[in-house]
């Protein structure tokens, strides 16, 4: 009896160490942000010191998912060196050709949401959108399931919710109609475009 | 050796009749080898690895940064949950096949008891599988639990029969629990038990519909597959080719029956081929005796002699209605035997002596040990009346033979004399080395609690102490 509660406090101990494991922000950072990368802004912005006070809050997302051009770190401990350097520099402000660069990078952002486990087992969805200002300009999808008949419902899938005129955009929520046929792909994408949007905004 | 006219006196009489072992005097002048725990090991090594690897494309096929949400990472518990469900399930199963090499290397005693301690780490693995799933799964869909259940119920492909398994799991786990088994009658809970098969097959289709890392085809979906298979075929080798190669090599049936004690008797069997049955002394079959009335059941008893090649015997308590019919037994009776099994042997010996402690009808298997054990061992027999004492004139005359030192210690657990003798002192007073000794133990649980405890307090290492016990 005793090696059987010893046991089951194994099984307790070890699938909450493989989960924590897992799930721990250290190694999710630098594993989701490296394949999406997108160097919107080739000078890094995050790096630069200078960031104009007026431009700061918008172009710096408190989330810590947003891409924003930095792929030599993970943009969360920089991101919070950024305000109180964005407040130290306020006298700095007036440092004009700086300002007018920036603009156009921070109006398009790329967010990732989280891979996704379809509940059925058929494998994961992950979702990323492209953000204009406030608003969702398109969605695009870093993985669904694949093989045999789940090639089928990813298309499906795709077909209805991705692109500059998907249903993503049009709606500007993650409140999406279920595609038919495709039930556990729908609720995986939606759940991962949900994280997406409320990192972005 | 003429059991045929002592035999119509000593059944059903309930007088004692003549000790029937003077014809176990061919005693084997072969001592067997020692055989060391690395089997044992071998086989808990490997079944670990398989543990670990069982888990491990779930850890390779999850995408780090999948767990940001409750919902996945609630998800991801339930499916590792499942994966250990799944393989223990196996191993449960694996360990009850009667396989030749587990019974040997593991012995079927302790069989019994890692069957036990996984069983119920399996049950609770599935009763969180199922939970953390339906958590996880609810979440995802913001659905409510009750909701959730309807939906796996109605839109999922076998997940009915796998909800049905995991009652009749709970069911056989709960049935098992010590207090609730002892309530129930044996063959109740025998068939009970019987239907985790049904759970073997039932469970079987969820796991490659929605198994995150069984649905789709590749080596883990083979793999998994294959070990089920492999399950499977080890499940028919150790309980039904190998039984039947067994009985019809050696076709035993009942020579005769003899009373031993007004409430004991001795079963001598026959059979073809004895010579060539591979069987030490301390070791039990599982025994069906096909009559009508209990063909259909299998106990297991200790064989109460070594193997002489020409007969094999068993001695049997009566104390419930199967043991009772024995008493009755025809000779020409067939028997179906399922054995040898057991690691309370003298090959299991880890030093050179040994002390035997029986209770009651526990001297079968160590009357048939001490065939083999190397001379100077020492006997303490525990018994509650004179009359409860059974083969004496056997062990008397083994005593003489092998160099064996018996005490028969006779009275009540609570007598002064049993007392002082079961206590650490007592025992070391008997028997000063009893610390370098093995120390072989069967009898009634009590005594060998006690018996257990006494032993550790006067030095005896846990691996010197062996037991022979079917109690779950």
């Amino acid at each position: 009896m005793r090696r059987a509660l010893f046991a089951i406090t194994g099984l307790a101990a070890s699938t909450t160490a493989l989960v924590v494991l897992k799930g721990s922000p250290g190694t999710t950072q630098v594993a989701q942000n490296l394949p999406t990368a997108q160097p919107v802004n080739p000078t890094g912005q995050v790096v630069d010191p200078s960031a104009d006070p007026a431009v700061g809050p918008t172009g710096a997302a408190p989330k810590p998912s947003v891409t924003a051009g930095a792929p030599s770190s993970s943009p969360k401990p920089t991101r919070t060196t950024a305000r109180p350097s964005g407040t130290k520099t306020t006298a700095k402000a007036p440092s004009a050709p700086r300002t007018t660069t920036k603009p156009p990078q921070s109006t398009t952002r790329r967010v990732t949401g989280p891979p996704v486990d379809t509940a059925k087992g058929y494998g994961y969805v992950q979702v990323q959108i492209v953000v204009s200002g406030s608003k969702i300009i398109e969605a695009t999808t870093l993985a669904l399931p694949s093989g045999g008949e789940s090639d089928i419902h990813s298309g499906d899938v795709r077909d209805t919710y991705n692109g500059t005129g998907g249903e993503v955009v049009q709606k500007q929520s993650a409140n999406l109609n279920t595609v038919s046929g495709a039930t556990e792909t729908s609720i995986a994408y939606k759940s991962s475009l949900r994280s997406a949007i409320e990192q972005a905004f | 050796m003429t059991h045929s006219h002592t035999h119509a006196a000593g059944r059903r009489t309930g007088t004692s009749s003549r000790h029937g072992g003077r014809s176990a005097a061919p005693v084997p002048p072969q001592i067997p080898a020692r055989r060391g725990p690395g089997g044992r090991r071998l086989l808990a090594a490997l079944l670990l690895v398989g543990l670990l690897a069982s888990v491990l494309p779930w850890w390779l096929g999850t995408p780090a940064g999948s767990l940001r949400t409750t919902a996945a990472t609630v998800t991801a518990a339930g499916r590792i949950t499942g994966l250990i469900a799944g393989y223990l399930l196996l191993v449960q199963v694996l360990m009850m096949s009667r396989l030749s090499v587990l019974e040997r290397w593991i012995g079927g005693e302790q069989l019994a008891r890692w069957h036990r301690d996984i069983g119920a780490t399996l049950l609770v693995a599935v009763l969180s599988h199922l939970s953390l799933i339906l958590v996880g799964y609810a979440d995802l869909r913001n659905h409510s639990i009750l909701a959730e259940v309807g939906t796996l119920l109605g839109d999922y492909e076998d997940m009915l029969s796998a909800f049905v398994a995991a009652g009749i799991m709970l069911v056989v786990g709960f049935s098992s629990v010590r207090a609730i088994r002892r309530a129930l009658p044996y063959e109740v809970w025998h068939l009970l038990h019987r239907s985790s098969y049904l759970v073997l097959l039932l469970g079987y289709g969820h796991q490659f519909s929605h198994g995150g890392q069984l649905y789709r085809p590749g080596p883990v979906r083979t793999g998994w597959i294959a070990l089920y298979l492999l399950v499977v075929a080890a499940l028919l080798w150790g309980r039904v080719i190998a039984p039947l190669a067994f009985n019809m090599r050696h076709r035993l049936r009942v020579a005769d029956v003899v009373a031993e004690s007004p409430d004991t008797v001795s079963i001598y069997l026959t059979g073809d081929r004895l010579d060539r049955l591979e069987m030490l002394g301390g070791q039990y079959f599982r025994w069906r005796f096909l009559t009508p009335g209990s063909w259909w059941q299998s106990h297991p008893f200790s064989v109460s002699a070594a193997a002489n090649g020409r007969w094999l015997r068993l001695t049997v308590k009566v104390v419930g209605r199967h043991t009772a019919d024995l008493r009755d037994l025809d000779p020409g009776t067939r028997v179906w035997a399922h054995g040898p099994s057991g690691t309370f042997t003298a090959a299991h010996r880890v030093r050179e002596r040994a002390l035997l402690i029986a209770g009651g009808s526990g001297i079968t298997p160590i009357r048939a040990m001490l065939e083999e054990l190397p001379p100077g061992a020492a006997l303490i027999y525990r018994a509650r009346t004179p009359a409860d004492v059974l083969l004496s004139r056997e062990l008397d005359w083994l005593a003489q033979e092998r160099d064996t030192s018996i005490w028969y210690v006779i009275g009540s657990r609570d007598d002064p004399g049993p007392r002082q003798l079961m206590s650490p002192d007592g025992l070391r007073q008997l028997v000063p080395d009893v610390a370098r000794r093995d120390v072989y133990l069967c009898g009634p649980p009590g005594l060998v609690e006690q018996s257990v405890r006494a032993l550790r307090r006067a030095g005896v290492p846990r691996r010197q102490i062996h037991l022979a016990t079917f109690e779950l």
